[in-house]
């Protein structure tokens, strides 16, 4: 016992901790300094002992992860050291993340910006399920950015191995708009296709610069996809009826994705649509995916060094709390210092003024003389 | 040259030692710790430790092992997958190369490493239904180690095992071009007599000196020495194509055998359950010469843990007192570094060193 | 009390339903802020323009009925009747989701404030603090339906002030609780006149939505026309802008002339070219609308003249170097004949094979287990650094 403490007061001397940026029910983060060199990591303190069930499974999953992935396309881990009851992941210290760039308004995406982009995320997945690691929680929040324009996989705390066979998992996992329709309906064996299909989502999200299959419940997420996509066919997608939720959520028509992406290329919406096939089994894989002929058409993608940035302000922002459901807590280890408050408006359709309803409320008595236009 | 990706693994990178160095690190942590004790017991009863007949490391592996066993008791009991029961066991043995058994008795340790384990590999049960189904123990025996068994396992979680390997040779035989399409029912007991092999495996140091994969084929060398040979030879034989000059060499059939040798006697010579009274004599002695500064209520324990408490006071003056002349000086944010490690007696989760 | 229900509604602190903040980290779970408790699904309620719910509440909420309020049950949703009582300052009367499911589940029952009997599908979610104001919105929205009628439909302005006058009266009315049964009457005898003008209007009105729609997408699909356009342009111009330089090289080698005339000569064309762009840009963005065309081409230029020249380069897909023993091993099409995955593959129901789960992948890893690390050389001697067991620093070397 005294060996490992002296070691992981060593550790410890590695690292300056310099000002906190964000805070959760289990975790704080701060950014920090290695000493030797200077440069800039984070620090996430997670307190261990706060759960009844002891240390908590995010940060379990975190770090077992985070241990074995080394990958230019996934947030590194530089070191771990733990005190008393308390474990400190550091960690690279990353400017932005991929939401904050797409929200941001002064930007302006280029095709070849988006291959960019989307080819650094298909690495990083394409590394984690290589290393039979299925990540659940991929949305742009989670994709952060370097200063040299690297992109980052973050935020392993959903993460787990794939599962032997016969084992169940959880159908509870990826935030909503990104969540496939076989989680939807409730399905308790899946596979990396779950990855693919959020990726599909951030794809589409890339050239519409708002998130494409926004639903406001699981319910409404089924139908927003069905009225996207069109409502899946038992041939399209075998034994779905049979999943474990399922129920019939509308009969809507398909209709051709370039009538909404009016400026993809054919190899765009080739991809795009190979990643939201409904039959799991038929969605490219992530190594699929990065030999499609959308990577190696003109234009080639954005060196990373040149590829938008974010120009908005930084501000501490808070961590995600509990949310009292199992075991999902808190942010992303690369906690970059900042994100603004992240209340999001769809974006509506008529302006006030012109509804007919708001109209028909406020009538106004018109007292004034006048003439009526021919 | 490409970088074989079980290599980059923590398992085979900070988990791999030789035999020698096994037995030195084992001999010299056992030789430390009787150091320390003796010197607590000459502290409080000068003269008491001449009469303490101290554990050697021998006896501490004994020791070790037999809890190994019981965790697969344990988890044939709780039903858990092997995926569990194996990393549960990973887990026990790790902790006991940081760790002496005079400071903590394997009983709880392997209680916690179980525990551990289920969430690791994503079994998670809950802590009262897990601690509830095990005689004469309470929810606080399994947690209050918990975090100690993290730290000495670096928080490195993800184990590679042997059963998996053997299941994917035992795949890849059905590949072989003379294999008859149904020799996987018809030869299942060579699959079953490594599997039980694999298992004898856990109770040895074969993991911290060879790879699951090596361990697997010398599982079913034991009992196929000729279809092992033939398998691996259809390894060795691959061509390795002719753009691919940054691959590792093809594993060799020759430079393997020695190993597969060596780890077919570590399993028959030491692949078995330690003997009951052997180890009931172990546990005897252990009783007498345990760390006191451990044991909860002993003179010692009370001392060490009113000192901790001391620093603990200390340090949050020093620092109070840092704040209010606006850091004089280098105040080094996670608090002075402690001029002796201490030894609580058990993790107390209110202390927090830095409270920023 | 009057002025405040006056303006409460328009700076009332509402809480939007639903998960648009699901992608905010907070909401991991994407459960809404509100959570229903029974089943029945109240629809009614104020509806904004882009036709979802927001649901009002405070911190000091609290249902008449069962007294719970949000500090002890923070999913707390109050609903109101279609009796619309009139409120006490600080405290709603409107009763709980579970209240009402108590109450009304076995049908209908009297309010418990007034005694009108009540629908259990009669309640709805409460959008403004003021529940006066919450009635009066509601009424003025139904008449809205009813009374939809325009100034072109009146012959001078004259009229058309007569039957507003008119509208409001009944409104009035019907808000106030003032001799409902003949206002009623009223509504019924002018809808029966005049069916067929409000059918009229209300298709005008949709018309005109649509209209509006359309002539956005428009906008938008030629906003990013411009923004592909402009894309070419740009990739136009760094390709010319190459061959000039590679012209410029060639020249400076092979001509006889001096160096300095033939980088003066090229710039000037250099220059004529751009110029020429530069000119025909403008008249294509003018083309399609200045001021949007002029900014974008502006950040492009900007994009493009920055210091850092790095090509994009083709890609390649795998840029890490591991090495995953793919030339070790293959997973047989056909499939293996295992144990272990029995179940899995027999599927009868096809529920496995809907939700995706693929064995393939269980036997991948398997397979790479099996030959990973098979080359791997024991260690021997005591040849580690000194530290009582290695554990070996996480980072590697940048």
């Amino acid at each position: 016992m005294d060996a490992v403490e002296r070691e992981n007061q060593d550790r410890q001397k590695r690292w300056a901790k310099e000002q906190k940026v964000g805070e959760g029910a289990y975790a704080v983060v701060y950014r920090g300094r290695e000493f030797s060199t200077g440069r800039r990591v984070a620090i996430k303190k997670i307190k261990v002992g706060q759960f009844k069930d002891g240390l908590d499974m995010s940060a379990i999953r975190e770090v077992k992860y985070l241990r074995e992935l080394k990958h230019q396309n996934v947030i590194e881990l530089l070191d771990v050291f733990s005190n008393k009851t308390n474990l400190n992941l550091v960690l690279e210290f990353l400017d932005s993340d991929l939401e904050m760039i797409i929200k941001d308004r002064s930007l302006v995406f280029l095709p070849a910006d988006i291959k960019s982009w989307m080819a650094m995320t298909f690495r990083g997945l394409e590394f984690c399920h290589r290393n039979f690691i299925l990540h659940r929680d991929l949305k742009p929040n989670n994709l952060l950015i370097a200063s040299d324009g690297q992109l980052k996989i973050a935020d392993f705390g959903l993460a787990r191995d794939f599962a032997d066979p016969g084992f169940k998992m959880t159908c509870q996992v990826i935030t909503r708009w990104y969540r496939p329709p076989e989680l939807l309906f409730g399905s308790r064996y899946y596979s990396s296709a779950v990855d693919i299909w959020s990726l599909g989502c951030i794809f589409a999200e890339l050239m519409l610069r708002t998130p494409y299959l926004a639903g406001e419940s699981d319910m409404d997420q089924l139908k927003t996809i069905f009225r996207a996509l069109g409502t899946p066919t038992e041939q399209e997608w075998p034994g779905h009826t049979k999943l474990p939720d399922y129920v019939p959520v509308g009969q809507f028509p398909k209709t051709p994705l370039r009538d909404l992406f009016t400026a993809a290329s054919a190899d765009t919406l080739n991809l795009l649509s190979k990643c939201l096939l409904y039959e799991p089994r038929k969605r490219l894989s992530a190594s699929e995916a990065l030999q499609h002929p959308y990577f190696f058409a003109i234009p080639h993608p954005t060196h990373p060094s040149k590829l938008p940035k974010c120009t908005t302000q930084m501000a501490p922002r808070p961590l995600g709390e509990v949310d009292g459901n199992v075991d999902m807590v808190g942010s992303g280890p690369g906690v970059k210092a900042a994100a603004p408050n992240k209340g999001r408006l769809k974006r509506k359709i008529t302006s006030p003024m012109d509804d007919p309803k708001t109209r028909s409320i406020a009538r106004k008595l018109d007292f004034t003389k006048h003439v009526k236009s021919p | 040259m490409k970088r074989p990706l079980y290599e980059a693994s923590t398992q085979y990178k900070n988990w791999r030692y030789s035999p020698e160095r096994l037995s030195q690190i084992r001999t010299t942590m056992n030789e430390a710790a009787v150091g320390v004790i003796r010197k607590t017991f000459e502290a409080y009863e000068p003269g008491s430790s001449s009469n303490v007949s101290f554990v050697n490391a021998h006896e501490e592996h004994l020791l070790v092992t037999f809890y190994v066993h019981k965790i697969s008791q344990l988890c044939g009991h709780f039903r858990f997958p092997e995926e569990v029961e194996a990393t549960a066991t990973s887990y026990l043995k790790r902790f006991y190369l940081k760790n002496t058994v005079m400071d903590w008795h394997p009983k709880n340790v392997m209680l916690t490493a179980l525990f551990l384990a289920t969430k690791t590999t994503n079994n998670p049960i809950s802590l009262d239904a897990y601690a509830s189904h095990i005689p004469n123990t309470v929810a606080s025996d399994v947690l209050d180690l918990e975090f100690l068994v993290s730290q000495s396992l670096a928080f490195e979680f993800a184990v590679w095992h042997a059963h998996r390997a053997l299941w994917g040779i035992w795949l890849d035989i059905q590949n072989l071009p003379d294999s008859l399409p149904d020799i996987a029912q018809t030869q299942k007991s060579i699959y079953d007599s490594a599997l039980s092999h694999v298992r004898a495996a856990r109770l040895t140091d074969a993991e911290f000196i060879y790879t699951p994969s090596q361990i697997a084929l010398a599982c079913i060398s034991l009992v196929a020495p000729a279809l092992a040979k033939k398998w691996l030879e259809s390894k060795a034989n691959i061509t390795i194509p002719e753009n691919q000059t940054d691959i590792p060499p093809r594993p060799s059939a020759a430079a393997l055998s020695a190993s597969i040798e060596a780890i077919e006697s570590i399993i028959t010579e030491t692949g078995k359950v330690p003997n009951v009274e052997a180890v009931r004599e172990v546990d005897r002695r252990l009783r007498t010469c345990k760390n006191p500064e451990k044991v909860v209520g002993t003179k010692a324990y009370l001392a060490r843990k009113a000192e901790a408490e001391k620093k603990a006071e200390e340090k949050r003056n020093k620092k109070a007192e840092g704040q209010k002349t606006n850091g004089a000086g280098d105040v080094d944010p996670f608090g002075d570094p402690l001029a002796e490690p201490v030894k609580p007696g058990l993790v107390d989760y209110d202390d927090d060193d830095d409270d920023d | 009390m009057a002025t405040k229900s006056n303006y409460g509604w328009l700076q009332g602190r509402t809480v939007r339903k639903g998960g648009h903040a699901s992608s905010n980290s907070h909401t991991r779970s994407s459960t809404p802020q509100v959570q229903s408790t029974s089943t029945t699904i109240f629809g009614g309620g104020i509806k904004d323009p882009s036709g979802r719910t927001s649901e009002y509440f405070s911190m000091d909420d609290q249902c008449p009925v069962c007294k719970s309020d949000r500090y002890l049950n923070p999913k707390l949703r109050l609903l109101v009747s279609s009796c619309y009582h009139k409120m006490h300052v600080h405290f709603s009367v409107s009763p709980c989701e579970s209240c009402i499911d108590r109450l009304f589940t076995l049908g209908p029952a009297s309010c418990p404030n007034c005694d009108k009997i009540l629908r259990k599908l009669a309640f709805s979610p409460q959008t403004f603090e003021d529940l006066g104001v919450e009635k009066e919105v509601a009424v003025r929205r139904r008449i809205a339906k009813e009374f939809n009628k325009r100034l072109e439909d009146f012959d001078d302005l004259r009229s058309y002030n007569d039957y507003l006058e008119e509208v409001e009266d009944i409104a009035f009315n019907l808000i106030n609780n003032i001799d409902i049964p003949a206002t009623e009457e009223r509504i019924a005898a002018y809808k029966a006149a005049n069916a067929a003008l409000t059918t009229l209007n209300l298709q005008r009105e949709e018309a005109e939505a649509l209209a509006l729609k359309e002539q956005e997408d428009l906008e938008r699909r030629e906003r990013e026309a411009r923004a592909a356009q402009l894309a070419q342009q740009e990739q136009q111009e760094r390709e010319e802008r190459q061959r000039e330089e590679r012209e410029l090289i060639d020249k400076l080698e092979t001509s006889q002339k001096d160096a300095h005339k033939i980088v003066a000569k090229s710039r000037i064309a250099a220059a004529k070219r751009s110029s020429a762009r530069a000119a025909s840009s403008s008249a294509n963005s003018s083309l399609l609308g200045m001021s949007f065309g002029m900014d974008y081409a502006k950040l492009l230029k900007t994009r493009t003249t920055k210091v850092n020249n790095v090509p994009d380069e083709p890609h390649v897909p795998f840029l890490d170097d591991y090495y995953a023993y793919d030339d070790l091993y293959t997973v047989r099409a056909e499939g293996y004949d295992d144990i272990i995955s029995e179940a899995v593959r027999r599927d009868r129901e096809g529920i496995m094979r809907a939700g995706g789960y693929k064995v393939e992948e269980a036997w991948n890893r398997a397979l790479l287990t099996a030959v990973a690390g098979l080359d791997a050389a024991p260690l021997s001697g005591l040849d580690e650094p000194n530290s009582l067991g290695d554990v070996d620093v996480v980072m590697e070397s940048v």
